[in-house]
Order: C-alpha cells, then structure tokens, then sequence
C-alpha cells in the first residue's frame, strides 16, 4: 500500500505515488530553475506543464487510475534532463544565475477543498467534512455543532445550509482534495506570499521588457502589448481571488449575525410569548392569534432567506465551490415572496385597524365658584398594587448611583389583570390654557383609532377616565382604563383646563409627571411649576410664588458676563431630590435632571438636557 | 571519445532542429505533441524538452504564433503557424541551407 496525493498539473488532477511526486515535483522545479530567468521562462514552463498531463493522462485510465514512479521515470525521459535541453537558453542569458532555482515547486501542492465526508458522516457528513478541512478532529466539529444547538437554534440551520452548499466528496480525486495539504496560518500566509512574490517578479520583469523594447522596432510592440495584457491579467486575477473570498467571508460573517439576531429575537418572542406581557400585548394588538403567529412565519420568511442566502454565497465564494443548485435558488426566491405575501396580509389586515383616528371632547362641568382652584393627583393605589406597580418600580439609579425617581411617560402603557380580564392601562395627562370665557373650562380629550371613524369614536368613548371635584379642590386620576378585551388602538386621554383671566390655580406637587409641557410666561419647566400659585394673564400663565425660582429665567441673560459672586467661607453643598447645588471657590455648579448651570470665572454655562430643556433654549 | 561524438551529434541536431520545426509548420499548423511526432520519426529529437524553450523563442522573435484550441481529452492545446515573417525567414534559411548542405557534402567527400 502506497500513499498518494493528489496534484494538479494544468488544471488536470492526478493522484500520484507520494515518491513519485516527489521526483516529479523536483524534476519541474528544476526545470523552473533553468527557466526562470529567460524570457517567456513561465510559458515554456506552462508548455511543458502541459505536455506532462498529457503524458501522464496516457499512462492512467479508469482501471489505473494512480501516477507511478515508472511513469514518472518514463515522462522524464521522453522530455529529457534539463540540462540536455534547458543550456542553449539558459547561455543566452549568463549573465544571469539561477539563485532562487529550489523555492518554486512546479506543481501546485494539492489544494484542499471543502467537501463533505460521506464516509464519516453522522447525519450529512458536514461535521467530518469541516474537520478534513481544519485538520483537526472531528469530534470538536460536532460538539461545537451540539453546544450551538443551544444558542438559538443556531447549528441547525447553519448545518442545513453547509449541507445545501458543500459537496459531496464522491470521487477519489475529491476525496484526496477534502484531505489535502494542510490548512494553516503558515499556509496561508505562504501561499499569498508566493502570489505576491510571483507577482512583483512579474511586474519587474515587465518592467524590464518595457525598458529593453522601447528602443527597439516596431514589430515590438505587439509583443509588448501582449505582456501589459498579460500581466493586466494576472493582476486583476490575483486581485479578484483575494477580494472574492474577503467578500465572501464577509457576507458569511454577517449572514451567521443576521440569522443569529433573527432566531434569537424569534425564540425569545416565542419563548417569553408564553406567559409574560408580551403574550398579553399580542392578544391585544393583532385582531387574531392566528394572526401574530402568521406574521411571525412571514417575517421569519422574509428576513430569514436572504440571510440564509448570505450565508450560502459566502461559503461558497470562501471555499471556491463553483456549483450552483438552480432549484435551489428558485425555491429560495418563491419562499421569500411567500414570506412577503404573508408580512403584507398581516399589516393590512392589523393596519386596518388604525385606520382612522378619533377625538372626542367631553366637557366637566366645575362646580366650584371660587377664583381658585386646587388642583391634584389621585394616586390609584389599588389599581396601582393589582398592576403590581410599587414605589420600586418608579425608582431607578443615576449615574452618580443615587436614588432617583423615573416616571413612566405619558405614551407608556400597562397590561392590567383584573378578574374580569386583561385591560390596557395608561397615563393621561394635563395641559392648562387660557380660557376665552370668564369661567374655568374642564375637558376630557379621548383619543383612539379604528377601522373607521365610527368605530374610533366608539372606542375612544369607552375609555374610562375619572376626575373627582370637592369644592375648589379637582383630583385626576393618574390612570385612565380601556375596557378589558378591547385590543390596543392607541388610546389616549388628556385632560384640559381653561383658566379665566386674573384667576388662579394651585398645582400640587403630586402632578409633577401629570402635567405636560405646561406654556407659562417665564418658560418655567414642568418640574418646577408644582407645589406654586399661577395666575392667568394676558400673557398666560404667570407664577405667584416664583420668587426663588428665577433659575430658568437666567438664560435671557445668557450673553452678560456676571463675575462669581464671592464665595462663602465653607463650601456650600444643597441636594434636593431634583437637583444638586455646590457653591465652591471654582463658581456655583447646579446640576438637574433637566439641565446643568455652571457660574464660574469664565461665564455662565447652561446646557440642557432633553426636550424640555430645548425649550428652555427658546 | 563516444561521448563526444554523441556531444558533436546533439549540437548538430540542435542546429537544424528550428529549420525543421518551421518547415512542418509550413505544411500545416500543428501543436508541440505532432511536432514531436513528426521530429521524432526523423530521430532528430531525443528529448522532447528540448522543443519548448525553441517554440517560445521563435513565437517571441515574431516568426511563430499561436491559437488556443480546447482539447477533448486533456489541457487545452497551443496550435502554431508561421507568420508572414516566418515564412520568409524559413525561405531563405532553406536555401542557405541546401548551399550549406552541398558546400559540406562536397568538403566531406574531398576530405
């Protein structure tokens, strides 16, 4: 028994004796030696490549499929020994000396590819096709492949997809390349140094030939322009093989992160669509089970393959595999459109039900006759704990770790659980404006939307929503409820009160994040409004008590230098919940939420934060 | 001394050996494989290297060309033909060398 490798000898395979390649290889090499450095040395080269695959495929048939070393013997002699041959043209050029004659090897070493190991194989053979190709054991491949089962899935698809694209290795020639030569960071690295190397003495050469043809006749210069063909040529190919697989490896790179985020976010809808919200806002958003679960096919679909077609191209540019499954394709591409067909139908079918919005205005009567009224939150507790919303659930940390408290904002919406069934829950707010008459005005604003106007005005009066009067005294509640088992159409509530001229309001501190963008004379923020007077000008609304507060008015004066005032002997240190005041040698430093004001030497700096700053910009 | 006449004889083939290839492409294109054929009948080639670096040479002084030709049974075959060049150049080393050829025999015999 004799080991064979498989070589390619313009672009024949053979599979040869291991010492038989071996003379063979440095037979060719020696010939190079000779050639390399006279003209055309590559294409005499080539010539004689040619002519030994054509001797050698003489001597091999179906029955003898194996290169000899008496083959080999016998192709030398016919083409006789390089010296015999090889001296007229190497006299020619003398000067010249064969010092790199060794390195080149003639044949190439057997290029690996991948393919798979039907042989070895557990399920397709991919797993043992993988592992001829890295030369490692096949084991790791496989647990590797298991442990990535857990990963969402992932190995499943990704070994459906190799299977798809790698070829079988059936022929003996194929399974000599699956074993190849060794696939390493050596190689590689060998490998494209070689092209490069080739390629600079190429280039150089030409360079040459361009130097010693400028001189000469006419007759030249097609000769020289078959080199600049020739060499054009060769560069771009070298070029294109190195770009082909970087793209190659980067459409396989993205098309595994891709199909990974797609599969994760898949599994985990379905994972957590269980029994969490998440089940609950299906319910409530699509108008059918049936339907969420469709859509869930279709964009499975609709992303999937073309990821799953990433995937299979890069593999393919990667590993050279020049075969194409036109099945393949066409089923990729019907199977995407049936994907497309079903993310259409399920937004149609659920858009639908947006289709048009709806405002209805129900007016409140205020009983109260007093010139002012008191304004306030009713916090609903026992809503509040069957939603479990505690107080922890309106804390979160800040960057310096404290203690800060978060409210929800006006668009978030909860999934209530009562016994009657599940209910969408959300925040309304309050908006206060000039009133044309000489008497307060209350409004609920409820807004909905459905499949017509009929329907949105349906839905939006059904939302339940509560403000409670005792004498001057008006509590909102912070919740409004949409009826249980109506789906979630964006509901809406804002409350709007209309102020009379010269009379006053009281907003308590509980409606610090029910009030929303409040329009006021001195551009006062939200925040800062609560717990104070206001009174109703020709203006709008203007603060009573405002006195310590003229922070948010200082940015009109933004262009005048004020020196520090001089500092106190101590440092000076005061943190409220909502902001944090340091009074020091460097200036005054007030931080808040909403914004940082700095006093120092240099001037004063204000920079805000978020939406409501921008309009303390104004 | 048999090593030198062998020596004397491989130089003598050589000599002739680029005649003899342009004249059988004069009577036809052919690929190196029938070249060698031929050459070979008329024993004037022992070791076939020899022939490629010769085609290179005369293909590169612009008395050759060649066309590519796919082959059903191996690497696709390069098919030499003379060119105008060629085929005035084979004209006149043809007679220098039936005046060489005569010259020599007669100095042979004289000798």
């Amino acid at each position: 028994m004799n080991k064979t490798v498989t070589i390619n000898i313009s672009g024949i395979i053979f599979h040869i004796e291991e010492d038989a390649f071996e003379k063979l290889s440095k037979y060719l090499s020696t010939i190079k030696g000779y050639f390399s450095k006279t003209d055309g040395g590559s294409e005499i080269m080539s010539d004689i490549e040619a002519r030994i695959a054509e001797m050698l495929q003489g001597k091999t048939s179906a029955v003898k499929q194996v290169v000899l070393m008496a083959d080999v013997d016998s192709v030398m002699e016919t083409m006789g020994k390089p010296e015999e041959f090889a001296g007229d043209s190497a006299s020619e050029n003398q000067n010249e000396k064969h010092e790199e004659e060794t390195q080149y090897t003639g044949t190439e070493p057997i290029k690996k590819r991948l393919f798979r190991d039907g042989d070895h194989k557990a399920v397709g053979g991919v797993c043992s096709g993988i592992a001829a190709y890295f030369d490692v054991d096949m084991i790791w491949i496989r647990l590797a492949m298991v442990l990535l089962t857990f990963a969402a899935g992932m190995s499943i698809w990704v070994y459906i997809i190799l299977w798809i694209v790698i070829p079988e290795a059936k022929t003996t020639a194929e399974k000599l390349a699956m074993k190849g030569e060794k696939i390493d960071i050596n190689n590689i690295s060998r490998s494209v140094k070689e092209e490069a190397e080739q390629l600079k003495k190429r280039a150089q050469k030409f360079g040459n030939d361009v130097r010693n043809n400028s001189g000469q006749f006419q007759n030249d210069s097609a000769n020289f322009f078959d080199k600049l063909g020739n060499f054009i040529k060769e560069f771009v190919i070298i070029i294109s093989k190195f770009f082909v697989r970087v793209i190659g490896l980067i459409l396989l790179i993205f098309g595994v992160i891709f199909m990974l985020g797609l599969m994760s976010s898949v599994f985990g809808f379905s994972m957590v669509g269980a029994n969490t919200d998440v089940n609950d806002w299906i319910n409530i958003f699509f108008m059918e089970r049936s339907h969420y679960t469709l859509g869930l096919i279709g964009v499975i679909l609709f992303f999937g393959i073309p990821f799953i077609m990433m995937i299979y191209g890069g593999v393919k540019l990667l590993f050279k595999i020049h075969y194409t499954n036109r099945w393949l394709n066409i089923g990729a591409g019907l199977v995407w459109f049936v994907g497309l067909i079903i993310v259409l139908f399920v937004s149609i079918k659920t858009g639908k039900d947006f289709n048009e919005s709806a405002r209805v205005k129900e007016p409140i009567m205020i009983q109260s006759q007093s010139d002012t009224l008191y304004l306030s939150l009713t916090k609903s507790k026992d809503l509040m704990n069957s939603l479990h919303l505690n107080e922890e659930d309106y804390e979160d940390y800040n960057d310096e770790g404290n203690k800060v408290k978060i409210h929800k904002r006006h668009s978030d919406y909860i999934i209530g659980n009562t016994d009657k069934g599940k209910f969408i829950v959300g925040y309304a707010s309050l908006n206060i404006l000039p009133s044309t008459s000489d008497k307060f005005e209350l409004y609920i604003v409820k807004k909905a939307r459905g499949e017509d106007k009929r329907a949105a005005v349906a839905r939006a009066k059904s939302i339940n929503y509560k403000v409670t009067q005792s004498d001057s005294l008006i509590s909102f509640d912070e919740l409004f409820m949409v009826p249980s088992e109506e789906k979630f159409r964006v509901q809406d509530i804002q409350v709007i009160l209309r102020v009379p001229k010269n009379k006053v309001i009281y907003l308590d501190k509980s409606l610090e994040h029910f009030i929303y963008d409040i329009e006021n004379v001195g551009n006062t923020f939200d925040g800062d409004m609560v717990g104070r007077r206001w009174i109703m000008t020709e203006d709008g609304l203007s603060c009573i008590d405002c006195q310590g507060l003229d922070l948010e008015d200082s940015d009109k004066k933004i262009d005048a230098v004020i020196p520090p005032p001089p500092a106190p002997q101590a440092p000076l240190n005061v943190n409220t919940k909502d902001a944090n005041v340091k009074i020091d040698k460097d200036g005054i430093k007030i931080q808040s939420k909403e914004g940082n004001v700095n006093i120092t030497n240099s001037g004063i700096h204000i920079d805000t934060k978020g939406e409501k700053g921008e309009k303390g910009e104004k | 001394m048999s090593v030198n006449s062998e020596n004397t004889k491989a130089q003598m083939r050589k000599g002739v050996l680029e005649l003899c290839i342009l004249s059988i492409l004069s009577q036809g294109d052919a690929y190196p494989t029938e070249i060698i054929d031929k050459l070979k009948e008329t024993k004037l080639v022992v070791v076939e290297g020899t022939l490629y670096p010769l085609l290179t040479r005369l293909k590169n002084t612009g008395l050759l060309a060649y066309r590519w030709e796919e082959s059903t049974s191996g690497p696709p075959r390069k098919y030499y033909k003379l060119t105008e060049i060629g085929e005035q150049y084979l004209k006149e080393v043809q007679l220098s060398w039936f005046d060489l050829v005569d010259v020599v025999n007669k100095t042979i015999r004289k000798v």
